[in-house]
């Protein structure tokens, strides 16, 4: 879809909000949904997924906020830097990977940075009994007070008061389902503490974005393409297979869906996602695209 | 494989857990080195003579009947927190019911293990007159609420914690038919 930028707001020097249109009716996205975005820059097109910020089902407008990333690969920066109203934006309908589990009576949300995005709709959205903690810079409690209004069971913990997740996550009632949105060594954390406090999988939900932070370039051979592909430092491997002109499987862009999966022939994959299992990872038959790069120099790829 | 029926897995501890409850409507708990070292506790039925007092032995605690244990239960679990692993060891009627009770305070299926011991006795569910009818020792039955000849099925309801009993000759009215026990 072709959706206009029509507000800009911001809410801290890195962090702003966008508000997207096209006059028409839009597809509802519900609390948790993610669009992607295709930014233009001077060279390529980056595809950002950013959560729904604004009101659940919303259908005249969507809300994103975009973190300037320091080691931007590129979208938010320009975002941040070169967008005005008006502007154009390739926007994709609404995917949800990330959905409220509206059968469970108490809800625990943890969130770090920009990782709160998701969480902005779902207290729009939830029904039965939550609590939210929030974890950010010292800088950017400021920001995120504004957005979140900290209420009786709303948490903003910066170093002054850091969230204590043993206690917290030893001391949840049997009915609750946890809900994890941030950066990767947020959700590390995060999972590992329920892990070893004993939390089944299936009361775990995660969203993570941005996990593709670049590395070493390396080269994958598409066996049934017959390509050879080389993968820049600051690209994935999905871009790079689109920038080749190819249409490989993807969804999330951020390594949660599963979506992208391809066979591994030959190779060993860097594994970044959160898809695979413990065991698909050591048996390295296959790899997540949109996340995932190689700690061989090359991957031959069953594509 | 009959796919009406639930599989069991041998009693085995979940070393994920934080703490272990163990329920038996058997008299003795799983065997001493099967139980986890620290951090459980094992709940048996034990029926003992009017005025004696039921043995409690650390971390082992006897009910007098399998319905006190679920009232119990449910109350323990209202209380408990994430991390916990719930084990059920008995019946198969015993097995759902624990399960089903467990779901409804907010357990996932990964949090409840389920272990059939004891003799392979069935609580039946007439089909006809809904009446629950427990131990039934053999596959042929007088439901004692419609009265009723009814033919168990290996057809196992996990939500009702019961197999289905159907009305034996109904396709052919007084056909005759040899009861058989159970070998499952």
């Amino acid at each position: 879809m072709k959706l206009r930028i029509t507000a800009i707001e911001p809410l801290s020097p890195t962090i702003r909000r966008f508000t997207l249109g096209s006059g028409g009716p839009l597809p509802p996205g519900a609390a948790g949904a993610h669009v992607i975005v295709e930014i233009p820059g001077p060279n390529r097109v980056w595809k950002n997924a950013y959560s729904l910020a604004g009101t659940p089902g919303d259908t005249a407008q969507y809300e994103i906020i975009v973190r300037r990333v320091e080691a931007s690969r590129g979208g938010s920066a320009w975002l941040h830097d070169h967008a005005a109203l008006g502007d154009e934006l390739d926007v994709s309908t609404p995917q949800n990977l990330f959905p409220i589990i509206r059968t469970a009576p108490h809800h625990l949300l943890l969130s770090a940075g920009i990782g709160v995005t998701p969480f902005l709709a779902y207290r729009r959205a939830l029904a039965t009994p939550y609590t939210l903690h929030h974890c950010c810079r010292p800088e950017d409690e400021a920001a995120f007070a504004k957005l979140l209004e900290p209420a009786r069971n709303v948490h903003i913990h910066t170093s002054r008061n850091a969230l204590n997740l043993t206690r917290l996550l030893t001391t949840q009632k049997l009915n609750t389902q946890l809900y994890v949105c941030g950066p990767e060594g947020f959700m590390e954390d995060v999972l590992d503490v329920a892990l070893r406090a004993g939390w089944p999988a299936s009361k775990i939900h995660k969203e993570s974005f941005g996990g593709a932070t670049g590395g070493a370039p390396f080269t994958v051979r598409l066996e049934r393409s017959r390509r050879d592909i080389h993968v820049g430092p600051d690209e994935t491997l999905l871009e790079a297979l689109e920038a080749a002109g190819l249409a490989p499987p993807c969804l999330c862009r951020g390594g949660a869906c599963g979506e992208c999966e391809l066979k591994v022939l030959d190779g060993v994959p860097d594994h970044r996602d959160h898809f695979l299992s413990a065991a698909a990872r050591a048996g390295n038959a296959a790899i997540m695209t949109c996340v995932s790069r190689a700690k061989t120099p090359s991957l031959v790829l069953d594509f | 494989m009959n796919k009406s029926r639930p599989v069991y897995t041998p009693f085995a501890i979940d070393t994920a857990a934080r703490f272990h409850l163990i329920i038996t409507d058997q008299a003795a708990p799983p065997p001493a080195e099967d139980l986890p070292r620290e951090n459980f506790e094992a709940w048996v039925v034990k029926t003992v003579a009017p005025g004696v007092q039921a043995q409690q032995a650390g971390p082992v605690r006897a009910f007098r009947a399998v319905p006190e244990m679920l009232t119990h239960l449910k109350h323990r679990l209202a209380r408990e927190t994430v991390g916990l692993r719930l084990y059920a060891v008995g019946s198969e009627a015993f097995l759902w019911d624990v399960h089903n009770l467990a779901r409804a305070e907010g357990l996932a299926a990964e949090e409840i293990k389920l272990h059939q011991a004891g003799p392979k006795l069935r609580r039946v569910y007439c089909t006809h007159c809904k009446t629950m009818i427990e131990n039934a020792a053999l596959n042929v039955i007088a439901c004692p609420g419609c009265g009723a000849s009814l033919f168990v099925r290996d057809h196992f309801s996990r939500r009702l914690a019961a197999f289905m009993g159907v009305k034996i000759d109904a396709e052919a009215p007084g056909e005759p038919f040899v009861p058989e026990p159970f070998e499952t």
